[in-house]
């Protein structure tokens, strides 16, 4: 059924260069290579790269398009030249900034739109969220009406807000997650408002103190759930838009596709890995919490299942695509996995010395808020001020009998004293930067158990095909924490934290292009 | 179809020099919280005067005793862990002749072990064993409770094996049988060719009496 609906349809596909964007796309490509068209709408870096060229280098470098590099090899341009088309557009900008002609051109065309582009960050510039995430989704429904086809919204599980229990599939348009009605419009003019008075005009933070505290005021933990949620809410009060909304969980590393631990970018367990992998060893979780955790090739399943059913006109809703209710993974299992990936990542010889100390003699281990004792963030944070204020005060001349200073005691003294003020001050910073850390991930990983249904989706993948059938159910969280996850994380997720490069491929030479294949070359060179 | 040959190993011996207990203290010694390191480690501990005193089969369950309350992923990749370190680079040379030998001779591998499935499994795979008996914990809620499902490997008696080879039409009088020390007395007896290999000296002597052929002295 997945094969047939898909063959020949033409697919439009914002934030192609995001992380489940790219990985759709080439599986999509890579198994499905019957399908007609996808126009990929991305944004041109410069003048001089228009969405193009930047994509061409994204296929051309990502290892995402290893497996496509090798299978067609030269051949590539031209294969990909038959099935991909991308344009210059610009989501922040009414029918996602395509032009007219492009809409013209479409029209008729296009089968569906999957609206995958949106910032992730949990706490970004409400501004900047509210352009990418609310407007966003605003302008890629009007598109989907203008070309009167499906629009496939994908969002996140999140939404759900600060709730806990059973998160069905389902949304009640104009209520907010505390249960209170809201108006969507109103609230967004009341987040702008309130970002042009005051500091809010200059600061950033103050923006996102404000965004934060109007997110919590309805429910929402953060200001990226807070405007995925009010993206959801806008799509549904467009008129005439044949709407789906997929919503993925935590995704993370991939199972099997584009290959084993494939991730990018910061996803929420890579800090949370990072964290167990610096001296703070006690994680506040509540153990038994359920850590709703999808890989991104089953979210990219779920995501081809969900277009193939909106096409058929079958889909509408809303689709969670998440593991909790058929197979979930609890905190304290979570952190337990990751100190042992850590032992085995290490035997295998990864870390550094200070790494391989800790990991041999202490595990991380789960521990409630109020319960943290001498090891919580707040009086290590006390500690270093403490023993930074008092190495401070000590001064070698007043220290020192004055013969004893002007001995050389007293230089070497001040050295190792600033030697080891800088010390605290680095061990300072990065309490702080955990403590902020914690705080935004303490709804997800300790106040609140998600248990997400995904019923809708599993029914939906039930007639699946080689390639695409839903597995969520039966992944081995030991197997995959262990040996996918987490290799998966330190190699390319947790570098991102260090501010290290992540390791790409190598461009080819000569540059790669997409080759200009018309419909009629490709059925005649079949 | 009718009853094959096979070739018994005793793990601890023929094959790996370190004692099931060394495993026990290492995964006791590996657990999530340090307190309970050592009260783990004082348990594993407790079962050497039982082996001294000569009850192996005790010994066994007293040593995975200490393991009580660790979760079966920690169990599991730990286990993995400890083959990958401790036993798969140090695997005796005249056992892996003789497991050699009896692919060659086409019999079918019996692994019996007195470690945990999830340390000696790995190495089932690598001989292509055909069976493997071994140790294995049984869990509730994803820890071990402590107690080892049977049967219990320690001092294996001639009954099971007679069952063991009844039960997968194993012929034990075109077998053959290797063990290391007087636990495995049973078990070569029960078997048409029986040898030592690396023998401690109780069996040695059992050897000596019964006309057995020593190997790897």
């Amino acid at each position: 059924m997945l094969r047939k609906t898909l063959a020949g349809r033409h697919i439009l596909l914002t934030g192609a260069t995001g992380f489940v964007g790219k990985v759709w796309l080439a599986m999509v490509l890579e198994r499905l290579p019957e399908i007609g068209k996808i126009t990929l709408i991305v944004r041109p870096r410069s003048r001089r790269e228009n969405a193009r060229m930047r994509y061409e280098k994204v296929i051309d470098t990502s290892p995402v398009f290893r497996q496509l590099r090798k299978d067609h090899g030269a051949n590539l341009g031209r294969f990909l030249g038959a099935r991909l088309e991308v344009l210059d557009g610009d989501i922040e900008k009414p029918l996602l900034g395509i032009g007219t002609d492009a809409v013209f051109s479409l029209a008729g065309r296009v089968d569906a739109i999957i609206h995958c582009a949106g910032i992730t960050d949990f706490q970004p510039d409400p501004l900047r969220a509210l352009k990418v995430n609310v407007f966003g989704a605003r302008h890629a429904a009007q598109l989907s009406r203008r070309l009167s086809v499906p629009l496939i919204h994908v969002s996140t599980c999140f939404v759900a807000g600060m709730v806990s229990g059973d998160v069905p599939e389902a949304l009640v348009p104009g209520i907010a997650p505390n249960g209170q009605p809201f108006d969507v419009n109103a609230e967004i003019r009341a987040l702008q408002q309130a970002c042009k008075e005051g500091d809010a005009v200059e600061k950033v933070g103050t923006r996102i103190d404000i965004g934060s505290a109007r997110a919590k005021a309805l429910g929402w933990p953060n200001i990226y759930t807070y405007t995925k949620g009010l993206a959801e809410h806008i799509i549904t009060q467009t008129k005439d838009v044949n709407w789906t909304i997929a919503r993925p969980a935590i995704v993370e590393c991939a199972h099997e596709y584009p290959f084993v631990g494939w991730n990018e970018g910061l996803n929420t367990a890579g800090p949370l890995a990072w964290l167990i992998t610096t001296s703070f060893r006690r994680l506040p979780t509540a153990p038994d919490n359920v850590f709703d955790v999808i890989p991104v090739d089953e979210v990219a399943k779920g995501l081809t299942h969900i277009t193939a059913a909106a096409i058929r006109n079958e889909a509408g809703g809303v689709y969670q695509l998440a593991s909790s209710d058929v197979n979930p993974l609890t905190f304290g299992r979570c952190v337990e996995l990751t100190g042992l990936g850590m032992r085995r990542w290490i035997r295998k010889g990864g870390g550094t010395p200070s790494e391989r100390m800790w990991s041999q003699h202490l595990d991380p281990g789960p521990v409630a808020q109020h319960q943290q004792g001498l090891c919580s963030v707040d009086r290590l944070l006390d500690f270093t001020a403490g023993l930074r204020d008092g190495l401070g005060s000590v001064k070698s001349d007043k220290s020192l009998p004055a013969k004893v200073a002007d001995s050389g005691v007293g230089a070497a003294l001040d050295d190792w004293l600033a030697s080891a003020r800088s010390k605290v001050y680095d061990s300072e910073q990065q309490l702080k930067r955990i403590e902020n850390m914690l705080e935004l991930f303490k709804p997800f990983i300790h106040d609140h158990n998600y248990i997400l249904q995904t019923g809708r989706v599993r029914a939906l993948c039930e007639d699946s095909m080689p390639g695409f059938e839903w597995n969520v159910a039966y992944i081995d969280w030991r197997h995959y924490w262990v040996n996918v996850e987490f290799p998966g994380l330190q190699k390319w997720s947790i570098p991102v934290i260090r501010g290290e490069k992540i390791p790409s491929d190598s461009p080819s030479s000569p540059r790669f292009e997409l080759e200009d294949v018309h419909l009629q070359e490709r059925v005649a060179s079949k | 179809m009718s009853a094959r040959p096979a070739a018994f190993f005793r793990v601890e011996g023929p094959i790996i020099s370190r004692s099931a207990k060394v495993a026990a203290a290492w995964l006791a010694a590996n657990s999530q919280e340090i307190s309970s390191r050592f009260v783990r480690l004082g348990a594993v501990a407790l079962s050497a005067p039982l082996a001294l005193g000569g009850d192996r089969t005790l010994a066994t369950c007293a040593a995975w005793m200490g393991l009580r309350g660790m979760t079966e992923d920690r169990l599991v990749i730990l286990g993995e862990d400890y083959y990958e370190a401790y036993l798969e680079d140090n695997l005796a040379a005249v056992g892996l002749d003789l497991l050699a030998r009896a692919k060659r001779e086409k019999q079918e591998i019996v692994l019996v072990s007195e470690h945990l499935e999830c340390i000696i499994k790995p190495l089932a795979d690598k001989v292509g064993a055909k069976h493997l008996v071994c140790n294995r914990m049984e869990y509730r809620n994803g820890r071990a409770t402590g107690r080892l499902l049977d049967p219990v490997v320690g001092r294996l008696g001639g009954t099971w094996l007679k069952n063991f080879a009844a039960q997968h039409k194993l012929d034990l009088s075109k077998s053959t049988a290797y063990g290391a020390g007087d636990a495995d007395v049973a078990l070569l007896s029960a078997v048409a060719f029986p040898c030592a290999v690396q023998p401690d000296r109780s069996l040695r002597a059992a050897a000596r009496d019964l006309d057995w052929p020593v190997v790897g002295a």
